[in-house]
């Protein structure tokens, strides 16, 4: 049997159970009780409204910015500065937001998005124009630029937007918020899940459809699968870095979506906590699926999520172990599965 | 006194031997020179020798005494050196320090850089090597960083010394100087193993020559008796069978042009790659190029598919489509991770989306008409053996149905029976009225399919030949035309 799906699918699953086994071991080592840690995560987590609410509510921004890296990493573009990006891009969407609210809704709302989203894309531009133009290698571009742009919105925040003795914006009025789902279903009280999580999903499947089936979204693979064959096979290579690297980028920003306009209806500085990371770890177990996407944010959300629920038994960064380990386990086991099916 | 001898050595990479029972001997305090083609398994031979590679059935003898090496680093021990075709030095280190890296002695626990000094210096007067062992490398030329892995290999004081196509770097006065080298080490009583495929130097510096083909040793001889257009004729292998001929000959003549190069140069890097070219490649037409690989041959594909604009001159029309079937299938053909109809989707000119039953019909279509064995539609293509990647390759290339098509050594590394069919092809296609590009340095492929022969030699077109010719020449006296050919290619008649 030599097919991708099942390959990918024994290579997630055994990485799953290895790190379960880990984690295992771990929480044994440090003399607490596996067997209550994982119940009370169970417990409070999938057996509750508020819980699992809070679960997705932590899976929408990863599902967002995973997807921006999906198309990045399917090019083998190694976009490491998806974390400045998409403060860029959210820091822009609340500003305009706060500022055009004046306007019509849905004009202002159509304006506020794509200007965050070019924000975004131009901090994608920057290393794709360097990579293709010099060669330099956008791993480390990007990570500068981390730097770089965080300094830059604490620059402008503090001296010119935010709220007297806060490190946030203005709050956007109230009619611009997306609902949530606590006011539709009586299951989620109290979560802050919101309506960017139905548009983080419908953004998934329309990535997987442009990724999977789309002539640019074969150009994409290809690249980063042979980018000398691409090249033969008459892909304008350096075109579809760019593009791709834009798209990527821009795409980082709708976190924005679910923060500042499905939660706090304002920018605050810091507020990702390195959410451009864990979206890196995110894509990389879905394999750089969209739709795989979804369900490693979920579990990465309810590892979030669960992390406060056990705080009171063990430090919730046992959560963090847990992430490091899901990522470590992926990147071996991957290559002993594919070895095994290599020489079947 | 043979120093080295091989005995019946097989090396075997999937089902291809590169090297086929080979038995060779070679003498201590000589110069041995091993030519043959790209492929012939000369290097394949020589890291053998020097540990890299097990071969799978043979012994090895060194001095007389059996051995069995495990790694490169018991070939060192018993004195054998190898020169290999990239550099492995170090910029940021001086001669000195590249040079006893891995090698260094000690003198309580610190480096012992004084006798170093004291025996490279000493070498490098003995061999006149005109070098300051201070120097760093990157202030070095191309030709003395070589010298400087030579010294590597005095250093180690090594006696067998392999030269792994040494002298392609070299400019002619540099190789005067590599010569003086080399007589200058079998004087010292080295014995060194050259491996080259070019025949002017076999006749300068060698004491005896090998032949390799198709991984076989097909002929030795020694110095006396040393003839060179012999020599070429054994490298390139005798051309037995011409089985095709082409059945629309008048409209060969006649067949329009469909793309035409006029004056087209490309430079880089200071290097000129391709010089003056002027040709058209016509409708019905074959129009074969013939030369060792690397005169320029990959260039000519590049600017001609618009990979490599940055030649200058004119080819028309500028907004042309062109298939390809490039030379390395692995790293240029396909995407290995996708199927074949995948592989297609990206090539073909369309904007559609990719629904699975178009793939399907694309692909069991194609694997019909081309004979093409996947294990199951819409598998990877890593999955096909090499023969019928490269059909693969072929038939998308083909139903692409583009006007010119270039195949660039459309054959290499596949069995006799795809080869057929992939030949078949070609002639259809010419047969359609498409103009076709073969390049190959398979004289057979090219003898038997070519309406045009060019031959090229570095970058530029030395002599042409017309079907006609071609004809007549082979029914004259075929030998001597192969010989001909051989030497053309070769760079040795102008």
């Amino acid at each position: 049997m030599k097919s991708k799906f099942l390959q990918n699918t024994i290579s997630i699953s055994l990485s799953l159970i290895l790190t379960l086994f880990l984690t295992f071991i771990i929480l044994l080592i440090i003399g607490k009780n596996p067997f209550e840690i994982f119940y009370i995560i169970y417990e409070e987590v999938l057996m509750s409204g508020y819980g699992f609410g809070q679960a997705l509510f932590k899976a929408t921004p990863l599902i967002f910015c995973g997807i921006g890296l999906s198309f990045c990493f399917n090019a083998s573009i190694f976009n490491i500065g998806a974390e400045g990006q998409l403060n860029a891009g959210t820091f822009i969407i609340a500003l305009l937001l706060y500022y055009l609210s004046p306007l019509p809704t849905i004009i202002n709302i159509i304006i506020s998005i794509s200007v965050g989203f070019i924000v975004s894309a131009f901090f994608g531009f920057i290393p794709a124009i360097i990579k293709i133009k010099k060669g330099v290698s956008e791993v480390i571009t990007t990570i500068m630029l981390n730097f770089i742009i965080l300094a830059l919105i604490n620059y402008f925040l503090i001296n010119y937007f935010a709220v007297r003795e806060t490190v946030r914006t203005e709050k956007i009025p109230e009619f611009l918020m997306l609902p949530k789902f606590s006011d539709y279903f009586s299951f989620f009280e109290g979560s802050a899940l919101n309506f960017s999580f139905i548009l983080a999903i419908i953004l998934s499947i329309v990535s997987y459809f442009i990724i999977y089936k789309t002539k640019f979204g074969y150009k994409i693979r290809a690249i980063g699968l042979n980018e000398t064959a691409s090249k033969y096979m008459g892909i304008k290579v350096n075109i579809v870095t760019l593009i791709t690297f834009l798209i990527g980028a821009g795409i980082t920003s709708l976190v924005g979506l679910n923060y500042v306009v499905g939660y706090k209806g304002y920018f605050e500085f810091g507020f990702s906590n390195n959410l451009g990371f864990t979206a890196i770890a995110v894509t990389l177990l879905a394999k750089n699926n969209p739709i795989g996407i979804i369900f490693s944010s979920i579990m990465f959300g309810i590892l979030d999520f669960g992390g406060l629920a056990i705080n009171t038994i063990v430090p919730k960064e046992i959560m963090l172990v847990i992430q490091g380990l899901v990522i470590l386990s992926i990147i071996s086991i991957d290559k002993l599965v594919n070895i095994y099916f290599e020489k079947k | 006194m043979e120093i080295v001898e091989f005995k019946n050595i097989t090396k075997k990479f999937g089902n291809i031997k590169a090297n086929d029972n080979i038995t060779l001997a070679i003498k201590e305090n000589s110069v041995h020179c091993i030519i043959g083609e790209n492929g012939a398994g000369k290097s394949t031979l020589m890291k053998i020798l020097f540990g890299v590679f097990k071969p799978d059935d043979g012994e090895i003898f060194i001095r007389g005494e059996k051995v069995n090496f495990k790694s490169s680093l018991d070939a060192i021990k018993l004195k054998i050196g190898m020169l290999h075709q990239h550099f492995m030095l170090i910029d940021n280190f001086t001669i000195l320090e590249n040079v006893i890296l891995g090698a260094e002695k000690s003198k309580n626990y610190w480096i012992d850089f004084l006798s170093a000094k004291k025996k490279l210096n000493s070498i490098i007067n003995k061999y006149n090597l005109k070098l300051n062992i201070d120097e760093y490398i990157s202030n070095l030329n191309i030709s003395e960083k070589q010298k400087v892995e030579l010294l590597k290999l005095l250093y180690r004081d090594s006696e067998i010394i392999i030269l792994d196509e040494p002298t392609a770097v070299l400019t002619p006065i540099e190789l005067k100087e590599f010569f003086n080298i080399i007589n200058n080490f079998r004087q010292e009583g080295k014995t060194i193993i050259l491996i080259t495929h070019k025949l002017s130097e076999v006749k300068e510096v060698s004491d005896k020559v090998s032949v390799l083909r198709k991984g076989r040793l097909v002929y030795e001889v020694n110095k006396d008796n040393l003839d060179i257009s012999v020599l070429s004729r054994k490298i390139i292998g005798d051309v037995d069978a011409i089985s095709y001929t082409s059945n629309v000959s008048d409209l060969k003549v006649s067949g329009e042009e469909l793309l035409i190069v006029e004056n087209v140069n490309l430079i880089e890097n200071g290097i000129h790659k391709l010089k003056n070219l002027n040709f058209s490649l016509r409708k019905y037409n074959i129009m074969g190029i013939c030369g060792v690989e690397g005169n320029g041959q990959n260039e000519i594909v590049e600017v001609l598919t618009g990979i490599n604009n940055k030649y200058t001159g004119k080819i028309l029309p500028e907004d042309r489509k062109v298939s390809l079937v490039p030379d390395d299938r692995i790293k240029k053909g396909m995407i290995e991770e996708m199927s074949v109809s995948e592989n297609y989707f990206i090539r073909q000119n369309i904007n559609n989306y990719a629904y699975k039953k178009l793939f399907m019909n694309i692909e069991k279509m194609m694997i019909e008409r081309f004979d093409i064995r996947v294990p199951y539609i819409g598998c990877r293509m890593k999955y096909l053996s090499g023969g019928n990647q490269q059909k693969a390759i072929v038939a998308r290339e083909i139903i692409l149905n583009n006007d010119i098509l270039i195949f660039s050594h459309p054959t290499r590394g596949v069995d006799i029976k795809a080869m057929d069919n992939i030949h078949k092809e070609i002639l259809d296609e010419a047969n359609k009225g498409k103009a076709i590009l073969l390049i190959s340095s398979d004289l057979d492929e090219l003898l038997s399919l070519s309406d045009e022969l060019f031959i090229i030699f570095k970058g530029s077109f030395l002599k042409s030949f017309s079907k006609e010719e071609l004809n007549r020449q082979i029914k004259s006296d075929k030998s001597r035309f192969i010989e001909k050919i051989g030497e053309l290619m070769m760079g040795i008649l102008k």
